[in-house]
């Protein structure tokens, strides 16, 4: 009987060990994978946090862009007014030009001219958007070498004179 | 011819310095437009007429008075 009690104890003992044993492979298992997917995680957490640094970075970008679009826009506009002012100029001797009345006279002449301002005007509006200045716009510095529609955005070394 | 060149340019651009090779544009000041204005004023002047052509490269006071001076000694 009090062997029988022995055997009894014997095998409740084993079987809680082997229990235990069991439990605690189980946690390690589990620690594994938990280890495992907290290194992914990690991961893509850096990888997020770079994604938004980047955006970040391409917002401040932007909005460097936008003011320098903004500033040109500026410039443009007030180009475009003072050559409307020029269009009918007043001469040294206090005559008022009447284009309309050239333009009768010498149609060629000014449709000539008119042709190359239009290009000017069309290279203007590039500028403004973004379009990177020629060699030929940034070395300009005489008033014949200039845009004339747009010369505070497309000729940066001319000083009007 | 030429007094009569320059009293024009003098009128239209003022007492600046002038000689032939003064830039109608780059010394004077003026634009494509003045170049016509200029040519239109010294037909009248002169009573002479030329070929719309011939003025759209002139740039200097000695090129005006080239052009101006074929037309006034073929009047």
């Amino acid at each position: 009987m009090f062997s029988q009690l022995k055997l009894i104890l014997f095998f409740m003992l084993l079987s809680t060990a082997a229990g235990g044993l069991w439990y605690v492979q189980h946690l390690k298992a589990e620690n594994e994978i938990l280890t495992l997917n907290n290194a992914k995680l990690e991961g893509a957490v850096a990888e997020q946090q770079a994604l938004i640094e980047q955006q970040l970075r391409d917002i401040e970008t932007q909005k460097n862009i936008n003011k320098q679009i903004s500033e040109n826009n500026a410039k443009l506009n007030k180009d475009l007014s003072l050559a409307n002012e020029k269009f009918n100029k007043v001469n040294a001797s206090g005559e008022r030009r009447d284009i309309g009345a050239l333009a009768v006279a010498k149609p060629k002449s000014i449709e000539r001219i008119e042709g190359r301002r239009e290009q000017q005007r069309s290279r203007c509006f590039e500028i403004a958007q973004g379009s990177q200045l020629t060699e030929e716009e940034l070395n300009a510095t005489k008033k014949s070498q200039i845009n004339a529609e747009c010369p505070s955005i497309a000729n940066p070394n001319y000083v009007p004179y | 011819m030429r007094e009569q060149i320059l009293e024009v340019l003098k009128a239209h651009f003022g007492d600046k310095p002038i000689n032939d090779d003064t830039h109608l544009m780059d010394d004077l000041g003026g634009d494509e437009f003045d170049i016509v204005d200029v040519f239109m004023q010294l037909e009248e002047k002169l009573n002479i007429s030329i070929p719309e052509e011939e003025t759209f490269d002139v740039m200097t006071v000695s090129q005006l008075i080239e052009v101006v001076g074929k037309h006034v000694q073929s009047t």
